[in-house]
């Protein structure tokens, strides 16, 4: 059962923000030319240290999250491997392995580049934030709410911003909005990617509870802030398609299938195309769809393995799956 | 690195980075002050300003105070601000990003141009440009580093800059002397630039007086024995550096004090004695993180800390001081804390940047278009 809250729309109060915030489209360039940067650096040889690889690597991967670019994923990792291999002595190269490890589910394999990475000297509390979000994405989250308890300033607004999801994941919503609120006021930077992150989290715990307008509020904050955010564009369009604009739903999703290389917007594409009696083309982007996760599962079965076969299953079908049976992958 | 990734919130936001700030008069036109911010350091090429943020000068008359018990200057309340602000990105055919800009003099006057335009833009004694140039800082910044974890001096006759052939976003203004200040002020000048929130609620992000105050001297815990684990530069930079506020003054000259000592004893002597207890005779000198630079006298190229010298010494100084695009400021830095100019000069092994700046304006060299050559070295672990 989906709900439809007529609470007050978030996305006024947190787009407008008591802090100016750089334009989406300048933070963009910018994550662009910062990758630029450091990539010139590390070519010019006058940054050689792992700190300065990791951090290319961290960069990459956080433009490949803000653009549902799983090439970008798979290069974070390539990297990382690389990275183990020149610098076998140092904890940040498996830290960062540990990651690019995450990213794609390998989540026994993450926990075991953590412990090495801690028997080799790695800043403790940098080791047991990572192993906390591990515990996390593991649905363990009493076991990561005591290791973040232990490595993170309490207020600190990243911190609060991870405790916010924690309880989010568990349903603990008004606790969770309090720490979503807590993280925004006590952010002091300009850059509109790490709200932009936390309002995207915070649609997808509406989402979840089934509260579409709540959600679509929330995403709609997220695009305000970075408008290339894809998994809140996404997001948004798969509301939109619940409540029955489809055509809003398509509008959005069309450009994401050519900017992204993550089916799933190809799929849900396809499913509402489906739903609109636009069979034929709601065929070709099904097919579009299947080849990507097919390639994808045999690359990464931990991560796309299930999505596949969630696809597979319903992808003859002409329903459109309701916000709460979306997969948990934002 | 003179001011680069100085604080846990630069490295997380380059785009209010500050790396540098430079003030001399003009080697062309007397008469003339140009006062140069950088950002964002490793800047790719299409690197632009934030819309959020309220690049400043603030420029304040000073005078020398040596007749008191430390020498010191005197910095009026009087303050001349230069604000630069740029608007979202326009995209242009083609798909390239063009962004607009403005430099706000202190008469109101407005100086308009497009970021990355040479001839940049004008306004009744003021002209402005913005955009990635190439940056003019050069240190060693791995030996200084090997030289804190090592206690020795590890520079080498032969240095590598970390900064080589790379970029930064650069604001560069001229300013008529007469024109901005009148007759009545000056001709010394105190100098600070920051980088502030725009909107209603002002956050101060950053802000830069002197090179390497913040990555030489409060960086490094391990010899301050009051906060050994306490991240400082966040909190210092958001002081005003014509105003330090009394709530982390303690723990500011805890660790330059802690630091100031270190770096006087590399040499092996001490030629700045502390006090009983315990407190650094330059510690309150260089909390006052301003640029001095005087508009009277002609360009220089050797002139960075000049005047602070000669305060300290009762002596007149000679030079503009303030820090032009081509001083090695570091060495002269180095030299000034480890022997207080009682010894042979100290170099980190680098003496020039990339490309040396221009003597016209935008001065700054061209940005270097494409990744050089790669070297291919092994990773070597830190």
């Amino acid at each position: 059962m989906t709900r439809q809250s007529h609470a007050a729309a978030p996305a006024d109060d947190a787009a407008g923000g008591k802090l100016p915030l750089t334009a989406g489209v300048i933070a963009m360039t910018n994550l662009q030319a910062q990758i630029d940067g450091r990539q010139r650096q590390i070519m010019a040889g006058q940054q050689e240290a792992a700190d300065d690889q990791a951090e290319l690597i961290e960069l990459v991967a956080l433009r490949g999250e803000i653009l549902s670019r799983i090439s970008d994923y798979e290069w974070a990792g390539e990297r990382a491997e690389q990275l183990t291999r020149d610098v076998p002595a140092d904890g940040i190269a498996f830290i960062t392995r540990a990651r690019a490890r995450g990213r794609f589910h390998r989540f026994t394999d993450a926990l075991a580049d953590l412990d090495r990475a801690q028997r080799l000297g790695a800043d403790p509390a940098v080791v047991g934030a990572e192993r906390a979000s591990v515990f996390q994405a593991l649905g363990y989250y009493d076991a990561a709410f005591t290791l973040y308890e232990a490595s993170t300033r309490p207020a600190d607004p990243d911190y609060l911003g991870v405790l916010a999801t924690l309880h989010a994941e568990r349903g603990e919503t008004t606790v969770a909005e309090q720490l979503f609120d807590q993280s925004q006021d006590r952010y002091r930077g300009v850059s509109p990617i790490p709200l932009a992150l936390l309002d995207l989290r915070r649609g997808l715990m509406w989402l979840t509870q089934g509260d579409l307008c709540r959600a679509r509020a929330w995403f709609d904050a997220a695009v305000h802030r970075l408008p290339a955010l894809a998994p809140a564009q996404g997001r948004r369009a798969e509301v939109e398609a619940a409540l029955r604009h489809p055509e809003a739903a398509i509008t959005r999703l069309r450009p994401l299938t050519t900017s992204s290389d993550d089916p799933r917007y190809a799929a849900s594409l396809a499913r509402i195309l489906r739903e609109t009696g636009k069979v034929h083309e709601a065929a070709e982007w099904r097919d579009k769809a299947a080849k990507r996760y097919d390639e994808l599962a045999a690359r990464h079965p931990e991560a796309f393995a299930d999505h596949a076969a969630e696809f597979r299953l319903h992808a003859d079908s002409s329903r459109v799956r309701l916000p709460g049976e979306l997969p948990a992958r934002p | 690195m003179s001011d680069h990734g100085s604080g846990p919130r630069a490295f997380a936001d380059p785009v209010a980075d500050i790396t540098d700030m430079f003030a001399f008069p003009s080697p062309q036109r007397p008469g003339t002050l140009v006062l140069v911010l950088d950002v964002f350091p490793f800047a790719g090429m299409s690197a632009l300003f934030s819309d959020a943020v309220d690049y400043r000068f603030r420029v304040r008359p000073a005078t020398l105070a040596p007749e008191q018990d430390r020498p010191a200057f005197a910095v009026s309340e009087k303050e001349y601000a230069f604000s630069c602000r740029f608007a979202a990105p326009v995209e242009h055919d083609g798909g390239q990003l063009v962004q607009e800009g403005s430099c706000t003099g202190p008469a109101g006057q407005v100086a308009r141009f497009l970021v990355n335009d040479e001839h940049g833009g004008q306004a009744h004694g003021l002209r402005a440009f913005a955009g990635v140039r190439m940056d003019p800082f050069f240190f060693d910044g791995r030996k200084a580093l090997e030289t804190i974890v090592t206690r020795k001096l590890a520079f080498a006759a032969q240095g590598s800059s970390v900064m080589f052939r790379q970029n930064v976003l650069s604001i560069v203004i001229e300013l008529d002397v007469t024109t901005t200040f009148g007759t009545g002020d000056g001709p010394l000048f105190a100098i600070a630039a920051e980088t502030v929130t725009t909107g209603s609620v002002k956050v101060r992000l950053e802000r830069y007086g002197r090179a390497e105050i913040k990555n030489l001297l409060l960086l490094t815990k391990d010899f301050d024995t009051v906060n050994r684990d306490i991240e400082l530069r966040d909190l210092y930079n958001q002081e005003d550096a014509f105003r330090l506020g009394p709530a982390y003054s303690s723990a500011y000259r805890a660790r330059m004090n802690a630091n100031l000592a270190f770096w006087d004893g590399l040499d092996g002597k001490t030629d700045w004695p502390p006090a009983a207890d315990g407190t650094h005779p330059l510690t309150e000198f260089l909390l006052a993180d301003f640029m001095v630079v005087d508009v009277s006298k002609p360009h220089a190229e050797d002139s960075y800390l000049e005047i602070e010298r000669t305060l300290l010494r009762g002596v007149p100084h000679q030079t503009c001081g303030g820090r032009s695009l081509n001083d090695d400021a570091v060495d002269t830095f180095l030299t000034f804390l480890i022997n207080g100019g009682h010894g042979a000069r100290i170099s980190d092994g680098v003496d020039q940047g990339t490309v040396p700046a221009s003597r016209m304006f935008p001065y700054l060299a061209a940005p270097e278009p494409n990744p050089p050559a790669p070297k291919a070295p092994p990773i070597v672990a830190r």
